[in-house]
């Protein structure tokens, strides 16, 4: 297979955004190296040329996704995940959940820049505040943040609430308890 | 995967061993992801015993979610001092995980054969929360749930993270008690910020134990 070296980057890149894609709609073990390839547009045979094996795959497009989320949605850190693409954003945390799902996070060294950056934040908009309290808030923001996609349809149904008719006020309460939990770290969290 | 060596016989084994195989593959795969061959083959009997008994997938399936929902409601033991153990689904991951694979599938209606647990937490809170609005008190418990099971899911994401606090020996178990704290500030209709600073005063002034 001829390769061009100048190709490698973006067509790596190009195949780890499709993966993160297609893995935020479906569980990662269902995606094809061929789906892959065509997502991305790019020859199916440098799927297996930059990734050896499935678990490298879904670890590459793990930290991908960290720092694109970091990038667009922190502005490289700068601010917290705006709370509107909390609940809109699929993409985002479809993915996420669906790697914790099938075991992309077991790794306990994996470094988490997004958690990072909140704690960053924290330490700013805190200065010399209580680092269990910062921890802890960040962390509970964290789960919320990648709890809500997943399941809030199913407590929502199971509590006999209707997303329809009743989403704009289950949003609002939600919103005020991510902006509580930031305001006691000092952070202003944008909707 | 077989319990034993021989395969389940009679109509009470076939339809046990096809509901339990459909609560194990429920945490390990999307519901449409599960084929009546598939769950044939992991109860270890004949692929037509699936139509014969039940008509079809649907149905193996959607019990198989009924006996993990209710192992797990049935499950929720009361620790030392009386009360539930607040992240008690930490020791439920296949119901976790099932509830997410379903969800993220678009399936999330198929979870909702009976939902003993969120009743539970709904009448425990109702009970605290008396006299106040009972909207409020079900989104409130939602978003309460929403924490527990994210806690639960994401434990691999977020444990190691929680470790990495350096110095502070008691750190991890300081961290996780505020994060209770949080949980009960949710489903109470308490600031979640207040609790997340450790101040327990609004629990005793809500009269609810803390």
């Amino acid at each position: 297979m001829d390769l061009d070296p100048d190709d490698e980057p973006s067509s790596r890149t190009a195949l780890l955004d499709a993966a993160i894609r297609l893995m935020s709609d479906r569980a990662p073990s269902t995606v094809t190296g061929r789906e892959l390839a065509e997502e991305a547009g790019v020859n199916y045979g440098l799927v297996h040329y930059y990734f050896e094996s499935s678990g490298d795959l879904l670890s590459a497009a793990r930290d991908r996704h960290g720092s694109r989320l970091l990038a667009d949605s922190m502005a490289g850190g700068t601010r917290p995940i705006p709370l509107d693409q909390v609940v809109s954003d699929r993409e985002i945390f479809g993915f996420a959940a669906h790697v914790a799902l099938e075991g992309g996070d077991d790794d306990a060294d994996v470094s988490r820049p997004v958690f990072d950056a909140m704690l960053r934040l924290a330490a700013e908009g805190d200065p010399g505040g209580d680092p269990v309290h910062h921890r802890a808030t960040v962390a509970a923001i964290v789960l919320l943040q990648l709890g809500w996609p997943v399941f809030v349809e199913h407590n929502a149904t199971g509590l006999g609430l209707d997303l329809q008719e009743d989403g704009e006020m289950i949003r609002e309460r939600f919103f005020t308890v991510l902006e509580s939990l930031y305001r006691s770290i000092g952070v202003e969290a944008e909707r | 995967m077989t319990t034993s060596g021989s395969s389940p016989r009679g109509a009470d084994e076939v339809r046990e061993a096809l509901v339990a195989a459909a609560a194990r593959l429920l945490g390990h795969s999307a519901p449409e992801r599960i084929s009546g061959r598939r769950l044939a083959e992991e109860a270890g009997v004949n692929y037509g015993l699936v139509h014969h008994y039940f008509g079809g997938k649907e149905a193996v399936l959607r019990e198989g979610f009924s006996r993990l929902t209710e192992s797990y409601a049935a499950g929720e033991e009361l620790d030392t001092s009386g009360r539930v153990e607040p992240f008690s689904l930490l020791r439920w991951p296949g119901f976790v995980r099932a509830v997410a694979y379903a969800s993220l599938s678009g399936e999330a209606d198929r979870t909702h054969v009976t939902h003993p647990a969120l009743d539970a937490a709904v009448e425990q809170t109702l009970e605290m929360r008396a006299g106040e609005d009972e909207t409020d008190i079900r989104v409130d418990v939602g978003i309460a749930t929403v924490f527990h099971l994210a806690r639960c899911l994401f434990a691999t994401t977020m444990d190691p993270w929680i470790a990495r606090g350096g110095e502070a020996p008691d750190l991890v178990e300081e961290v996780e008690e505020r994060l209770v704290l949080i949980l009960r500030s949710l489903s109470l209709g308490l600031d979640p910020g207040t609790a997340a600073r450790g101040d327990r005063e609004p629990f005793r002034r809500s009269s609810v134990p803390d």
